[in-house]
């Protein structure tokens, strides 16, 4: 008898630790965190910088793993299959995820995607080479507005936030200039280096990147860019612009309320460390706190009303 | 100078340079491995150490995969990473005639050169390489693709207009899914599936590998002919070869350090650049194509010399030369390394330390190659085929799942394989279709900026004809299409042009009616694709549309004319050896099986299922029930041993199901 009491006892042990197990607070284990792109990229860099702190806070790894494909639709059209216990989360991109699936049948829908965070921007700017003839934001635009079409700028593909920058600057300031899509930053700015093209519409990482080889005219940020102290904001210069390519993580739709806030606190306690907010700002990433709850849907919100009418100005979504 | 030298040297460097060179060779010899995901799964490793040894391991990692892609390029006609394209068209012949073992040293000789130069470049000439390397704009990539495409001619002299259909129809399979310059989905057919595109390296893995298997289960001969003694590594003889070829392997390793600078192009390009020139330049017997060591010289001097040409714009200008680059400069980004001009010209100790591992690692690549190769070759070489083909059916399932973690680029893989196997049978090779596929994507690119580019300059010829750089590019590209048919159009004017085609008089060579009905409706299919590409075209923005619909077109006519051709000269060139069609249908259909089995029953478990009916399948030899269980155990042995390394030490997600 006492076996059998001792039995169940067991049993209800665990049993109990099994519940605790089931309530326990993130992480389960192992996290995978996927990034819909290929490595290398801005998502990726981001996301191994996040690695170490994660590690240092749980004492779990952080396993950056890659599914590219589509510009990222064949990772987010995944994400809900995927396990739900926060054992994976996923990077998400705007204005991807608001163009997308407007553009067609991209396997998922905006709302598909239970956005936790945003953690960071990068900033649109433009960039000339530091030889070039353009000094300041308008003498680029005198160029422009004396010879419509002729001022070329390289960028990073249609649909993708500085193409869409683009177009709302020719709107603003009343130019006509020619947006040449590459395949991504690097063959973009590759083409600005090389002269094939005036300037680039790019993010202020192209600048921390190439150091004094460039020049950036003007940031699309709310206040000067703490690397870039000189760099006017195209507000201050009558512009209102303030954009960039914004990152966060998504969890799959199935997980429980509790697993989306622990994600995101985990990742707004990295956000917070002071080692690696200046890791971003060295590399020209600009920080924001969007967390998961009533703030985020307002923030998707007005992403929304401000890229969909810019992409269908762009002509990429009808 | 010498400290760098001697800080590279430390035992830990060395111990790293060595392990990553060893292992980089293994996992570049995995078709499907490639050398971009082989530095991204052990970037986490390096944050740990110092910044040197960390750049030291991952380059001499990426240095052995570019190598080490050789071996099934060689063995198994299927190129282990992209950089092997051209290594396949020479090294399978030698391997079919037996001289695989040759191959392979002359493969490990070839590299060990290129890397060499490569590095050197590295040292001595990394920043006026990367400022030269910025000159080539949108029109230059675009004439380099076509420059590319140019050796179409040369691989399919069997038939050329055929060959340069099935380029068309490699460029139009490479268009699928979302444009990543112009945000259009294309050609997808509403297909989630397809939304992704078709992924190079899966493909190339379905379109070589998958035939191969094909071929090896339906006949009983060895799959590759077994020397009568061990002959060693060979190495008096390739170094002979190497030494014959001297002009060669330096112009190819130069022609692989410039093109690896060029952000944008890659080892593939390098490797068929290099090929194409070396080719043109070489009239010695066996000719290229079939079996002639001048062209695995070519391309593997030119792709290991990729590697530090890569690094050239990489550690320079801060732009990835190569996408394992890509990779490596993350990294060095996360340990608080900053690369442009200043980093190398304040003679900062982590460049020069980085650049003497590097050697260090290629030099290393001789003795750990040579090992691995030799391993590599007799296991090949002396496995039944019982065994061979279903290990090497799992190598490419898994392979192809590993680069995305994608069930459906497998799916995507074998239904490529199976056409590819279709289209060699009528005539079309398959590595035009492979050329089209990786350079229809540079080509597009190129041609839609430099006419973005040209239109708001207003001058539309000037972007494509009127820059320099580009005008050699035509000129060499010209040379190069017209080039195999020198012999012909001499012919041509010796005998006043009344008889252009000697073959066509030629009784023999009249095929059969029901030969030519077959030809035709291949030819018909082709069309076919064409016209459906054609009507999608229709659907698009022209921005998206107009280079598809370009190729499309060409392809009909083209298609137009090789009916014709057939019609005329009742000539059809076609593939119909010997062999059992129910074993050649079992294979594809028995990796079918393994596929749809993997989500349920788990990856190793299916894959265990395939191997017994590809056994089947490719089972010639009367065997003992002892020897039967042996080789099932030993080929179940390797299925799991591949599956727990892929899953626990590459990271790779393979499906559990409900076993293993």
């Amino acid at each position: 008898m006492k076996k059998y009491m001792f039995a169940a006892a067991a049993g209800l042990v665990a049993l109990t630790s099994g519940f605790s197990a089931f309530a326990q607070e993130f992480p389960p284990g192992q996290v995978e965190y996927i990034i819909p792109f290929g490595p290398g990229g801005e998502s990726d860099i981001t996301a191994r910088l996040q690695q170490p702190f994660f590690e240092k806070l749980y004492d779990e790894q952080l396993v950056v793993s890659y599914k590219p494909g589509g510009g990222g639709a064949v990772g987010w059209s995944q994400l809900n299959s995927m396990a739900d216990d926060g054992s994976v989360i996923m990077g998400v991109n705007l204005p991807h995820i608001i163009v997308q699936p407007k553009q067609g049948n991209v396997g998922y829908d905006t709302d598909d995607i239970t956005n936790v965070y945003m953690f960071h921007y990068t900033p649109d700017a433009i960039v000339v080479r530091a030889d070039s003839p353009y000094e300041t934001l308008d003498d680029l635009i005198a160029e422009a507005k004396a010879n419509p079409k002729k001022v070329t700028f390289s960028g990073s593909g249609k649909g993708t936030a500085n193409h869409l920058v683009a177009i709302k600057f020719d709107t603003l300031a009343e130019t006509t200039t020619t947006y040449v899509a590459f395949k991504g930053t690097g063959a973009a700015v590759t083409a600005m280096l090389g002269g094939q093209v005036a300037a680039e519409w790019g993010y202020t990482t192209v600048a921390a990147g190439q150091g004094d080889q460039v020049r950036m005219l003007a940031v699309a940020m709310e206040e000067r860019h703490p690397t870039f102290p000189d760099v006017p904001t195209f507000k201050e210069l009558g512009y209102d612009i303030v954009s960039g390519a914004y990152r966060g993580i998504a969890v799959p739709k199935d997980a429980s309320e509790q697993t989306r806030r622990a994600v995101s606190d985990a990742i707004a306690s990295i956000n917070a460390d002071p080692e690696f907010q200046q890791k971003m700002i060295d590399g020209g990433f600009a920080l924001i706190d969007v967390p998961y709850g009533e703030e985020m849907d307002a923030w998707m919100a007005a992403r929304a009303q401000e890229y969909i009418p810019a992409a269908r100005a762009a002509g990429v979504i009808d | 100078m010498l400290d760098y030298f001697l800080a590279a040297l430390t035992p830990l460097n060395f111990l790293l340079a060595l392990a990553g060179v060893a292992a980089g060779t293994i996992i570049g010899s995995v078709p499907g491995l490639t050398a971009t995901m082989a530095v991204a799964v052990l970037v986490p490793i390096t944050f740990g150490m110092p910044p040197e040894s960390a750049l030291i391991l991952l380059g001499a990692i990426y240095t052995g995969a570019i190598y080490g892609g050789a071996y099934a390029a060689i063995l198994l006609n299927t190129p282990g990473t992209p950089s092997a394209i051209g290594t396949t068209f020479d090294g399978y012949p030698m391997a079919k005639r037996g001289d695989g073992d040759l191959a392979v040293t002359i493969a490990c000789l070839s590299s060990l050169v290129g890397g060499l130069i490569g590095a050197f470049a590295l040292l001595l000439l990394a920043p006026p390489l990367a400022t030269a390397a910025l000159a080539f704009g949108p029109g230059e990539y675009f004439w380099m693709a076509i420059f590319g495409l140019s050796l179409i001619a040369a691989l399919s002299t069997r038939d050329f207009l055929k060959g340069l259909i099935g380029a068309c129809f490699g460029i139009l399979v490479a268009m699928i899914g979302i444009s990543e310059t112009s945000g259009e989905v294309r050609f997808t057919f509403g297909s989630n599936t397809l939304l992704g595109g078709i992924e190079t390296v899966s493909a190339l893995i379905g379109l070589y590998c998958v035939p191969v298997l094909i071929e090896l289960a339906a006949r009983s001969e060895r799959h590759l002919d077994a020397p009568e003694q061990t002959r060693g590594f060979r190495l008096p003889e390739a170094f002979a070869t190497l030494m014959r070829q001297k002009v060669n392997v330096l112009r190819s390793s130069l022609i692989g350090t410039l093109v690896g600078a060029l952000p944008g192009a890659g080892g593939s390009i390098a490797g068929l650049v290099a090929y194409s020139e070396a080719r043109r330049s070489d009239r010695s017997e066996p000719a290229y194509g079939t079996g002639n060591p001048g062209g695995i010289v070519a391309t593997e001097s030119a792709n290991n010399a990729t590697v530090g040409g890569g690094f050239i714009p990489t550690l320079v200008l801060g732009i990835p030369g190569t996408p394992p680059d890509a990779v490596i400069l993350g990294a060095l980004m996360v340990q608080g390394v900053r690369t442009g001009p200043t980093l190398f010209n304040d003679g900062s100790s982590i460049v020069y330390t980085f650049i003497f591992g590097l050697f260090l690692a290629t030099i290393l690549m001789l003795p750990t190659g040579l090992i691995i190769g030799r391993f590599a070759y007799s296991s090949i070489v002396k496995a039944p085929k019982a065994g061979l083909v279903p290990v090497v059916a799992f190598m490419t399932i898994i392979g192809s799942f590993a680069i995305r973690n994608s069930l459906s680029d497998v799916g995507i893989m074998l239904v490529l394989g199976v056409i590819g196997w279709l289209a060699n049978r009528r005539g079309f090779s398959v590595s035009p279709i492979v050329l089209g596929l990786i350079l229809g994507r540079i080509a597009e690119e190129g041609f839609v900026q430099s006419w973005t580019i040209g239109d708001a300059m207003g001058s539309i010829p000037g972007q494509f004809f009127g820059r320099p750089l580009s005008m050699v590019i035509i000129a060499l590209t010209a040379l190069s299409f017209i080039y195999p048919f020198l012999p012909d159009i001499k012919r041509m004017f010796r005998r006043g042009g009344e008889e252009a085609m000697p073959e066509k008089a030629n009784a023999k060579d009249r095929a059969s009616t029901a030969a030519i009905l077959r030809d035709l409706a291949a030819v018909g299919v082709m069309a076919a694709v064409a016209l459906v590409a054609l009507w999608q075209c229709t659907l698009l923005n022209p921005e998206a549309a107009v280079f598809p619909q370009t190729i499309a077109i060409g392809m009909l006519v083209l298609c137009a004319f090789a009916a014709l051709e057939t019609l005329l000269t009742r000539r059809v060139v076609e593939d119909r050896s010997s062999g059992s069609t129910p074993r050649r249908i079992a294979v594809p259909v028995a990796m079918a099986v393994g596929v749809a089995l993997a989500p349920v029953l788990g990856f190793a478990l299916a894959g265990i299922v395939m191997a017994l009916g590809l056994f089947l399948a490719a089972e010639h030899d009367k065997r003992t029930a002892r020897g039967w269980l042996i080789l099932a155990a030993s080929v179940a042995a390797v299925i799991l041993i591949f599956t727990l390394g892929f899953r626990e030490a590459l990271s790779v997600p393979l499906p559990r199901g409900m076993i293993f």
